[in-house]
């Protein structure tokens, strides 16, 4: 029995890819750590892309296309968040997002 | 300007509706400049202010306002005049022509009746001819009259048509129309109210004056004291001669009756004048009210008229009601009267019914206009056809038909209507009371305007009226004339005593009107006119040199101290009573001549002669007592004695020119002919000719004794006229019997005291305090109206308070009550339920801001959550599908 790689495998490794990134983002306190959390949302997304123009014809340009728009997308996503972080920091001398409470109601 | 100029030489009427206009531009003129004289006094302060102030007289108002008044009238007396004038030469002009033809007919006739055979073809064909002339000569002075003389203009069109006239739609119209009389009334009430406004401004002199204070009226803090109200007078005598002239000068019902309420009005403020006096006040309510009751006749008696004629027009309204005078065959023999019949119950197939001629009918045929008459006209009566085809609605050229006693009740309305305005029993009660306004007031009131306004109206709408009302009319007169002098005998009060003489003439007026003298009547109104106004105006002048004593108790021997009015004054008294070459003598002869032949034709109503002459009798004395209590004997009271004067030369000034008039202006020539007067054959001309029909025959000839102007009629044996023109002298001299008894009696109590008043006093008391009070008169409406009005007042006014305020108090009281309950069903209800539903969205809000923590964390697990179950839920459904 030999073991083919499909669309399944592929897709279950962007589930499992976006769980980890999840998790990531929810359980981290540190913003650079949930920075890392998304990235890993956002390649999970990539991985579906990618499988999805492999595997369906109709999908073959899409697929591809769009994975890149996403990794682009990731690069500038990154840019700013990090921006963000380093105002962030400059405001609470600290990159804990448990201490930005400033708009609790 | 040129334009002017061509209206009043085409259209010579403009002169009195010029006369007309400018007292009411007199009346404007003053009051737009008081009422900017209001508006500028509070800013007197600034200067531009107190220029304007003092333009207007300031503080210090002046006599300018009598200065306008008096000039506007003395304006329209000069226009009256000038119009008169001419209008008489052209009237002469045509009737010297018309009278002319009537002579040769009438000799014609003669000798057609003296021929034979032949010869009778030839006179009967060449009457023929005459008639045409006549008619010709008749027509044209119709046309000349029509286009010269009247006018008139639409003032008020309403759409859709009237009943009677569905083309025409309703039209109310201002017009003018002059006839003789018209502008011998024009004459005489701008002569005469020209002399009472310049009597005035001596007699009011006191109003110009800032504070005047009033005698007569006390209030806490003394006598009052008021503004003077100089230019108020005179702004309401404008007014009151405006409507005056204007109720002359219309040639329809409507303005009249217009004119009518002005005048009313008027009397209403100027016998109001003192108004902060009770007995003032009081009198001007009861003026105006009597005379709405009169005036409710008079609107019942137009609604008839309206109704069933669809006219006002006096013209339209006689040629239809009254038959024509000739049709295309000739004379009629009703021509001038009434034609009644009674409807047959079938109707034609056109709407029509055939109404059958018989002298008592239920019906009165309304003619069509003689301009929509057809070419050939064929007349209704016992001398031709006694059918005739009548319409409901009749359109122009058809006949029509009216009920019989619509038309004898819209007489008697017409007739209520002046019973009111001239004082007539039995609504004559507010006349004496109306003595409380100023007396030039009194005097225009008395001889110019308000009373002569019923007596005109009479005259005028004379060819409305019925046999029965001129009877009520005749009988109402000589009622007045009686009860009014009777009560006369008694008055002490000056001005009391002419008010109740005023009263009985204007009784004669009336009596002479309903009994065929309608010449008579109106001769007599105009020449009353003069004397009145003169012992009105000489009252005024002792009045106002007795320093406002009215009561002749108090007066006695003024000869000396005031010898114009004196004499002035005489000569009114033996004007009213009649003394030959006086003008009363003229006038009150010819009304007692034709009641004599009224009398002589119906010797069932021999009350109408005897009560005028009676009365002639008691007017001597009563007058002449008047006279010698007032200026002759001992003088009563030392003090007024003292004091008297006599009055400044503005105020004697009119009374010597109206003592002049009231000797000579009804002279004719010869002056001692009573029949003779010029003023009577003025107004002569004036007659419609359905006096004659009704009381003499129409088809009249000249008489050859008496030259051309005297008209008798044919029917010797039965005719009023012809009665009345032969016992003339009859009738004067026994009058005259009576006023000489009368006066000479005057003198013997008054004046040589052979008997004592007191004396007779005592003898009869219960006949001196019946007269004294007035024939109880103001007593018995006290009982029989006033009273029951104020128990049925409280009636109403209990059922008001208990029932109808009982009701409004509960219906409130239960709104109230409903009111308290929506207001805690309002609070606990509406209110609980929108509070909940409040709170619930507040505590679910408070709720839910607790799942906002502010942690990202927390917001990434909800998030991955919700994505996660949305995921599971699709996959769910997804799997469904596929399954199923």
């Amino acid at each position: 029995m030999t073991l083919t790689v499909g669309l399944t495998h592929f897709l279950l490794l962007g589930a499992l890819l976006f769980v980890c990134g999840a998790v990531c983002m929810a359980s981290k306190r540190n913003a650079i750590g949930i920075l890392m959390g998304v990235e890993l949302v956002l390649n999970a997304a990539t991985i579906n892309f990618v499988a999805f123009a492999r595997y369906n014809p109709i999908f073959q340009v899409e697929g591809q296309i769009f994975a890149l728009f996403v990794i682009v997308l990731a690069a500038a996503e990154a840019a700013i968040a990090l921006a963000i972080v380093l105002n962030f920091y400059n405001n609470h001398l600290s990159v804990d997002v448990d201490t930005a409470e400033e708009l609790k109601g | 300007m040129m334009d002017l100029l061509e209206l009043f030489g085409e259209h010579p009427g403009w002169y009195f509706v010029a006369a007309t206009l400018v007292p009411l531009l007199s009346f404007v003129l003053i009051l737009s400049a008081s009422a900017l004289w209001c508006a500028v006094r509070p800013f007197r302060d600034t200067p531009a202010g107190a220029a304007l102030f003092n333009f207007f007289g300031g503080e210090e108002r002046g006599r300018t306002p009598a200065y306008v008044a008096t000039g506007a009238i003395a304006l329209a007396f000069v226009l009256s005049l000038v119009g008169f004038l001419r209008f008489t030469i052209q009237q002469s002009e045509f009737e010297t022509q018309i009278q002319q033809v009537q002579r040769d007919l009438y000799e014609l006739r003669v000798k057609a009746k003296a021929a034979q055979g032949q010869d009778k073809e030839k006179w009967e064909e060449e009457i023929e001819a005459k008639e045409n002339e006549l008619e010709n000569k008749e027509k044209m002075w119709e046309s000349a009259r029509s286009y010269a003389w009247q006018g008139h203009f639409d003032w008020l069109r309403i759409r859709p048509g009237s009943l009677r006239d569905p083309d025409r739609g309703t039209v109310l119209q201002l017009g003018y129309k002059i006839d003789s009389l018209s502008a011998l009334m024009f004459v005489m009430v701008t002569f005469v109210a020209s002399l009472i406004h310049l009597f005035s401004i001596g007699y009011m002199s006191e109003e110009l004056q800032p504070e005047v204070e009033d005698h007569q009226v006390h209030t806490r803090y003394g006598l009052l004291v008021r503004r003077g109200r100089f230019g108020r007078f005179f702004m309401f005598l404008s007014l009151f001669c405006f409507s005056m002239l204007n109720l002359v000068l219309a040639d329809n019902l409507f303005q009249v009756f217009l004119s009518w309420e002005l005048v009313g009005i008027c009397s209403y403020l100027l016998i109001g004048f003192y108004f902060e006096r009770q007995s003032a006040s009081n009198a001007a309510n009861k003026a105006f009210i009597t005379n709405r009751i009169g005036d409710a006749g008079f609107i019942l008696g137009l609604l008839i008229l309206w109704t069933n004629l669809g006219t006002f027009h006096f013209d339209e309204l006689f040629q239809r009601l009254r038959a024509p005078l000739r049709d295309s065959h000739g004379t009629l023999q009703l021509a001038g009267r009434f034609v009644r019949g009674d409807l047959d119950p079938a109707r034609a197939a056109d709407g029509s019914w055939s109404l059958k001629y018989s002298p008592d009918g239920a019906q009165v045929v309304l003619f069509p206009l003689p301009q929509d008459r057809p070419e050939h006209y064929h007349g209704v009566g016992p001398d031709r056809d006694d059918r005739v085809d009548v319409f409901e609605a009749p359109k122009k050229g058809q006949h029509g038909s009216m009920p019989y006693w619509l038309l004898v009740a819209a007489g008697l309305g017409i007739f209520l209507g002046c019973v009111g305005k001239s004082a007539q029993f039995p609504l004559h009660v507010w006349l004496p009371d109306a003595m409380e306004g100023p007396t030039p007031v009194s005097a225009l009131i008395h001889a110019a305007t308000m009373v002569a306004a019923g007596v005109y109206l009479v005259g005028r709408c004379y060819p409305l009226f019925t046999y029965e009302a001129l009877l009520v009319i005749a009988y109402t007169g000589g009622i007045t004339l009686f009860i009014a002098a009777t009560i006369a005998v008694v008055m002490t009060d000056i001005k009391k005593v002419l008010a109740y003489s005023t009263v009985s003439q204007l009784g004669y007026m009336m009596l002479a009107l309903g009994v065929g003298g309608w010449v008579a009547g109106l001769f007599h109104l105009l020449t009353h006119a003069f004397f009145k106004a003169l012992l009105f105006l000489c009252s005024g002048s002792v009045i106002y040199g007795c320093h406002h004593e009215q009561d002749m108790l108090k007066m006695g021997g003024l000869y000396p101290k005031m010898k114009i009015t004196a004499l002035t004054m005489l000569i009114g008294v033996l004007a009213i009573a009649g003394i030959p070459l006086f003008t009363g003598w003229y006038s009150k002869d010819a009304i007692l001549a034709q009641a004599l032949g009224f009398v002589y034709v119906h010797p069932q109503h021999l009350l109408l002669f005897l009560l005028p002459l009676g009365t002639a009798g008691l007017t001597a004395f009563y007058m002449s007592r008047l006279w010698l209590m007032t200026f002759t004997g001992k003088p009563r009271d030392e003090h007024v004695y003292e004091h008297a004067h006599e009055s400044p030369g503005t105020m004697t000034m009119p009374l010597v020119v109206l003592a002049v008039c009231s000797v000579g202006i009804a002279w004719g020539w010869p002056i001692y002919d009573a029949q003779a007067s010029w003023l009577e054959q003025n107004v002569h001309h004036a007659q419609h000719h359905a006096v004659l029909a009704d009381f003499g025959n129409i088809d009249y000839t000249v008489d050859q004794e008496h030259g051309e102007y005297w008209v008798v009629a044919k029917r010797a044996e039965e005719n009023e006229r012809l009665y009345a023109y032969y016992n003339h002298h009859l009738a004067g001299n026994l009058a005259l019997g009576l006023v000489v008894i009368g006066m000479v009696f005057a003198g013997l109590i008054y004046w040589k005291g052979v008997l004592d008043p007191a004396e007779a006093q005592e003898q009869f008391p219960g006949l001196h305090a019946f007269l004294m009070d007035k024939w109880r008169f103001d007593w018995l409406y006290s009982v029989v109206v006033v009273r029951p009005a104020l128990v049925v007042g409280s009636w109403l006014a209990w059922f008001d308070l208990h029932v109808i305020d009982g009701v409004l108090h509960g219906v409130a009281y239960l709104s109230v009550l409903l009111s308290k309950w929506d207001g805690l069903f309002d609070n606990s209800v509406i209110d609980g339920l929108v509070n909940l539903v409040g709170n619930a969205i507040y505590s679910a809000g408070a709720r839910l801001r607790n799942v906002q923590t502010g942690f990202l964390r927390s917001y990434v697990l909800f998030l991955v959550l919700a994505a996660a179950g949305i995921f599971m839920v699709l996959a769910y459904f997804v799997r469904m599908a596929a399954a199923g």
